[in-house]
């Protein structure tokens, strides 16, 4: 027999095969044969973005020789980025730090400790600060058992069995400041995107972008920040689709665009409202859908009005909105009234039509500073794709998540897209391009303050008991044709209990719900709350894992700042970083600083097993190529020491409230944490036998559920995470599955046995839009589901009933995705506003400049730029060639290489007002702070004239800090404290500041 | 049969896989480099780096377009490099790929005066220093494996394959879109054809490529080392030959700066 590549590869294969039930055929490329150079293959993914590139890692003598694209994988079929192509340098890294660290109170140095002294004193302190600050009942009396004077932030690094166990921990312990990556990056794609589909992830997923016939980049760059994405970008160009880059600045991904539209950072909106009043006034939009699959028909209360920049019901001494009157008009059942005319004055299609009639292309030209003519093309272009059988695509990132209305142009996009019938479709969809390799899982176990793992709901105190807390959060419907699919809330959310508290979830108890910490109902504690509470002093002890806050938060000063004012601090990392090393940071004293800080090295991605969820909701696993470097550990293992060591001191000293601690399912074992098993624990097992509606035993007890229809609220059924029930089942580890045949019969490249996707291995969600109600595809060459009189074919559908039996929005409650999203809390609608920080007055508003519903903090160290003194707008943008916070990427030679020095980019004209020459140092000043940086004169950034005005522009990376190899101001430095009014996200993508030469 | 590479610049997004890919093959250090107002780094060709993309921004009145063009050695049909080793240690193999023998190198750098692109590099900090260059990466070809950097490529801008097929394929890419290329392979004939050749929207002169004729320098080259016996003891003499093409290749460069696009033949 021929020994083929997989048989060589070492890496549980057998596992993979058992799974596939077959060898993957190796057609994408050449196989690779087996080198000298090293003795063992293992399988990973990219430690980077979330296109979640497949690697193979060659090992010798224990040590990583070899890192290089996985030919299998379907997704980069062997390619790499530069950072991809790194990785080998990253597991072999001087840099790391392979022993745990302990800085004492007032010290200038790291004294090197053992795990069990380290272990033992961060669990003394983790339960004297909880005892410490802990809040057993609100101010009405009501039971709220948290602690306000803990919290953590990470982590998008940690593998998704990691995730499930730290918010277990967290939760555990009664911690509400509780945020992530997800929070800074992304949280306003939730926000949107479930407001208008239902779900708030990427709709489709990397390959179908090949599908596409016209690509819109927006607020994204794709091109730089997810390289392997123009694969498949590529692949459509090849066929013939339209590449437009919008943005401010000419990137990598413009070079490659067919149209380019310069705009003013902060303007979206304006050209996306624009893009809506095109596609109407021209009648370009998909008729059929928008009659059948969205709210357009919907009618509106009367009462809903829009004038002067604000909606109806706005209080702004609140600066909030009563949304009374943003409500469908219903029958006597309850059922909204449709007019599928569309000519009701009061439905959604005209209240659309109404709204954006104002944003004619002259007016969205002054705003944006984009030339009429070029907004025209893209328009034209793009609104193309409005005919049944074409389809377009939009894809996006931080460009406009980070705003204080970066949820509306989110929003935004959603109507453009629903408008042209392009979402559930091959080659459509709002593409969130998630930046770090499991941000979507870290998302998806919710380790952010306000939702729990499947965005559940995070109980608020004035949710005093289960059953009032299950009837506040499951939504109701009187459509007979709407499937409603949150009505199944309470079985996820007791599975979830029975998850945490396990035998001590009963249905006596309420399944363990008064144990869960509970979080006031007015007040929030994301982001920018847990730092300016921090900076209060009311945050005692923070941890952070693989998280870097002193640099990725925005008004960075006042993160540093903040940590001064911890008693202890512990940072898990694979580095020493501006955050673990704030004490030392220029211009401070350390024997100033009397935080004790604990530094823990963690295991890098390779060496460990675990699963991490790329941007196109693929869980995918890794498996472990290599012990971990010195002492290190992997997160899973730090987790599990001090979980156990804090459950002993309550064992012997239970304080105030030790009840929420004890009774915490935490059977991990002594020592390794098994992942596989953390993995089935997400999946959902039957904790007794479990029944269906007639009483037969469809799951007996201990086995593992199917999938989420199986899990019950009766306490039979445990599950970490109802959204990914199905990745562990009784047929074995589904994200570990390498079959890379396309079995979809037009070929839209699902692989749908290739790892596992959330939910149920649905590949692109709301596909039941992809057809009429009939059942017949839009596009049949492209098909993405059809209906064969009997059964549905192709992908997982959307719910498997038949055509036309349920509308198609499922987990909408009206079941129709929503043009008119009522849910959000700054309109209905999207508008245009300025930034907080805006060189201009909105001019469709002036007396409304700024989004209404954002909070505005008042620290002494939140301060606002005044457009005379700082005239310029500035924005970050990331780099191929590093990462985020730098922290991975600064400390990796070849990639300093690269890109040695921070720097910020700027048009000549504003290069020759300032004096300044290419190359040369400047100092980049904004209300908060001034860094220096070298100056990258170029035409790829131009000034814009705007209503009249001559706005300059400027852009810097916001990579570097003062650890690592190269090091560097930090943009977040300058970059403003205020927050999109829905998440929080700061609005880092622009604000005001000032250049000149240093 | 002669293996070779086809690099689409139209199709190149400047990720520099290509560029990290080598080094993490050829286990390259890196260097240390400063910003100079440009994301191109390492500034040139080493023998720390064998590959790198280098950044043209091209303004065209008010439009600007972004071209990234890998460099490294083309692997020359009839390589002047090897023709100019005294002792050898260049040899173009039956596969195409220009490679060499560290051992037999006496560091004379003679190749690198004579390789019309620049290309062999000086190790200019080792006590016994060698020339290093892309090799093609030959241990990977042993291995019926295409380069590391053209594996990593994500977008099919770095194509290999068999030379002769890459210029089929480049011939109907030109024709298939006129509009979108400028109607020249680049090293389908410079210099007697090279194994890496090049297509790409904006003219090559405009990117920095040197500008050759079909005629392979290494043949005069060859009969200038051959006049003389190969040892070290003449390499004074042997100069004349070698600074005769160095000559050679500077007046095309200056040339090409006129705007001459053929070098004439038979000069000199
Ligand atoms: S960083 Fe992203 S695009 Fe680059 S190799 Fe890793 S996963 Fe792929
Ligand atoms: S490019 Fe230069 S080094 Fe490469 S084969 Fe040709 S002459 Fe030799
Ligand atoms: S890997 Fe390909 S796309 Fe990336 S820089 Fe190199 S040639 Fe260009």
């Amino acid at each position: 027999m021929k020994l083929t590549r997989r048989q060589f590869l070492k890496f549980g294969g057998a596992t993979a095969l058992l799974v596939s039930g077959r060898l993957p055929t190796p057609a994408l490329a050449a196989p690779r044969p087996a080198k000298v150079r090293w003795t063992k293959e293992t399988a990973t993914i990219c430690p980077y973005c979330a296109v979640g590139c497949g690697i193979i890692v060659g090992v010798a003598n224990s040590k990583v020789v070899n890192t290089e694209g996985d030919p299998d994988h379907p997704i980069n079929r062997g390619a790499l980025c530069s950072k991809g192509s790194s990785v080998s340098q990253l597991a072999n890294s001087r840099q790391r730090i392979t022993k745990p660290m302990y800085r004492a109170p007032g010290s200038n140095k790291w004294k090197e400790v053992s795990w069990d002294w380290a272990l033992d004193e961060i669990a003394k302190r983790v339960k004297e600060t909880r005892d410490a600050t802990w809040v057993e009942k609100d101010v009405k009396g009501r039971l709220a058992r948290r602690t306000e004077g803990l919290a953590s932030v990470g982590s998008a690094a940690l593998d998704n069995e990691e995730c499930s166990l730290l918010v277990k921990a967290l939760r555990g312990l009664g911690v509400v400041y509780l945020e992530h990556q997800a929070r800074i990056c992304h949280s306003s794609t939730v926000a949107a995107l479930a407001e208008s589909f239902g779900r708030g992830a990427m709709t489709n997923h990397w390959i179908d972008i090949k599908n596409s016939d016209a690509i819109l980049i927006m607020g994204s760059n794709a091109a730089e920040q997810h390289p392997i994405s123009f694969h498949w970008v590529t692949k459509a160009i090849e066929h013939g689709a339209t590449l437009i880059s919008v943005d401010p600045r000419f990137t990598r991904t413009s070079s490659k665009a067919h149209i380019y539209a310069p705009m003013r950072a902060g303007a979206d909106i304006a050209l996306l409202g624009g893009m809506v009043k095109y596609i109407l006034d021209n009648n370009l939009y998909h008729r059929e859908y928008v009659v059948e699959h969205t709210n357009a028909p919907l009618l509106i209360d009367p009462k809903f009005k829009f004038s002067d920049g604000l909606f109806s019901g706005y209080n702004p001494s609140k600066r909030k909105y009563d949304k009374s009157t943003w409500a469908y008009q219903t029958d006597s059942n309850g059922v909204p009234l449709r007019d599928t005319s569309l000519q009701d004055p009061h439905c959604v299609f005209q209240l659309l039509r109404k709204h954006y009639s104002r944003y004619d292309v002259d007016t969205v030209s002054q705003i944006t500073g984009t030339s009429k003519e070029t907004l025209i093309k893209v328009y034209k272009d793009y609104a193309a794709t409005g005919a049944p059988d074409k389809v377009g695509t939009i894809m996006y990132a931080m460009g406009w998540t980070q705003h204080t209305y970066g949820t509306q142009i989110i929003r935004a996009s959603a109507i453009v897209q629903l408008l042209l019938g392009n979402i559930g479709r091959a080659g459509g969809g709002v593409n969130a391009l998630r930046g770090e390799s499991n941000v979507q899982g870290s998302t998806d176990h919710c380790l952010l303050f306000h939702i729990l793992p499947g965005y559940l709901k995070t109980p608020r105190t004035s949710d005093e008991t289960l059953d009032r807390y299950l009837k506040h959060y499951t939504p109701a419907s009187s459509d007979p044709k709407s499937a409603n699919w949150w009505q199944h809330y309470p079985e996820y959310a007791v599975s979830l209990l029975k998850w945490m508290y396990g035998k001590n979830a009963t249905p006596e108890n309420e399944f363990g719900y008064q144990l869960m910490p509970k979080i006031d109902d007015e007040t929030n504690y994301s982001w920018l709350a847990l730092f300016e509470a921090m900076y209060a002093g009311r945050i005692k002890g923070f941890f952070a894992w693989g998280q870097n806050p002193a640099v990725s938060g925005a008004n960075a000063n006042m993160a540093r700042k903040a940590m001064e004012n911890l008693d202890w601090m512990v940072a898990v990392n694979l580095w020493d970083t501006e955050t673990s090393s704030f004490w030392q940071r220029p211009g401070v004293n350390p024997a100033d600083v009397k935080t004790e800080v604990f530094l823990l090295p963690a295991a890098v991605s390779v060496e460990k097993e675990g699963s991490i969820t790329n941007s196109g909701r693929w869980a995918q696993w890794r498996w472990k190529a290599v012990k971990p470097l010195g002492d290190s550990k992997p997160d899973s293992w730090i987790m599990n020491q001090l979980m156990i060591r804090v459950r002993k001191l309550y064992q012997a000293d239970p304080g105030p409230d030790p009840e929420p601690v004890v009774k915490l399912a935490w059977n991990y074992g002594p020592g390794e944490v098994d992942t596989r098993q953390v993995a089935r624990e997400v999946n959902g097992w039957a904790v007794g036998d479990v029944k269906d509606n007639k009483g037969n035993v469809i799951v007996p007890a201990g086995k593992q559920v199917k999938n989420f229809t199986q899990l019950r609220a009766d306490g039979s059924t445990a599950c970490a995470n109802w959204l990914y029930s199905g990745s562990y089942n009784e047929d074995g580890n589904m994200m570990a599955r390498r079959d890379n045949t396309d079995y979809h019969p037009a070929s839209i490249g699902l692989y749908s046995k290739w790892s596992w996707a959330w939910p149920v291995n649905r590949r692109i969600i709301y596909n039941r839009a992809s057809c009429n109600i009939k059942g017949e595809p839009f596009d049949p060459k492209r098909f993405v589901i059809r209906w064969n009189g009997k059964r549905w074919e192709g992908d997982v559908p959307d719910g498997g009933w038949p055509p036309g039996a349920k509308h198609s929005f499922i987990m909408k409650p009206e079941g129709y995705a929503r043009i008119f999203g009522a849910g959000r809390a700054d309109g209905p609608f999207p508008e245009h506003y300025e930034p907080w920080e805006s060189p201009v007055k909105n001019i469709l508003h002036p007396d409304q400049s700024t989004d209404p519903a954002f909070k505005i903090w008042k620290s002494e160290m939140d301060r606002k730029g005044d457009p005379k003194k700082y005239p310029i707008v500035g924005t970050t943008f990331r780099l191929t060639e590093h990462w985020q916070s730098g922290a991975m990427t600064r400390n990796l030679p070849w990639l300093v290489e690269m890109q040695p020095d921070m720097f910020v980019e700027m048009s000549p004209e504003l290069a020759a007002e300032k004096g300044i020459k290419n190359g040369g140092k400047v100092i980049v000043e904004s209300a908060r702070g001034s860094i220096e940086a070298v100056a990258l004169v170029t035409r790829r950034l131009q000034p814009f004239r705007l209503d009249g005005h001559l706005v300059h522009q400027v852009a810097m990376p916001w990579h570097w800090g003062y650890k690592g190899l190269t090091t560097g101001g930090s943009a977040n430095v300058l970059t403003p404290p205020v927050g999109d009014a829905n998440t929080m996200i700061p609005e880092t993508k622009a604000f005001l500041c000032d250049v000149r030469k240093a | 049969m002669s293996v070779g590479m086809l690099i689409d610049l139209t199709k190149c997004i400047g990720c520099r896989g290509c560029q990290i890919a080598c080094k993490q093959w050829n286990e390259l250090p890196a260097e240390k480099t400063h910003n100079r107002g440009s994301y191109e780094n390492p500034p040139k060709l080493s023998d720390k780096t064998w590959t790198y993309i280098t950044f043209h921004e091209i303004a065209d009145g008010s439009r600007v377009t972004w071209v990234f063009a890998k460099d490294g050695c083309r692997h020359c049909l009839e390589p002047s490099c090897a023709s100019a080793c005294i002792v050898g240690a260049l040899h173009k193999r039956p596969d195409g790929a220009v490679v060499y023998n560290a051992h037999k190198c006496i560091g004379c750098r003679y190749c690198e005066m004579a390789c019309p692109f620049g290309i062999p590099a000086f190790q200019w900090e080792k006590p016994v220093p060698y020339i290093q260059k892309c090799t093609f990466c030959e241990d990977r070809l042993d291995q019926g494996e295409e380069p590391a950097c053209a594996k990593t490529c994500p977008t099919g801008a770095i194509e290999f394959g068999e030379r002769n097929d890459l210029l089929q394929t480049a011939h109907a890419r030109m024709k298939e879109r006129p509009d979108k290329y400028v109607n020249h392979i680049y090293g389908e004939k410079e210099v007697g054809g090279t194994s890496v050749m090049y297509l790409s929207s904006v003219p090559f002169n405009k990117l920095g490529f040197p500008t050759y004729g079909p005629e392979p320098l290494p043949r005069y080259a060859h009969i200038a080392m051959n006049a003389v016996p190969p040892t070290i003891g003449v390499v004074t003499v042997l100069m004349g030959g070698v600074y005769w093409i160095i000559k050679r290749r500077d007046k095309m460069m200056s040339q090409e700066t006129d705007g001459v696009t053929e070098p004439t033949e038979k000069e000199g």
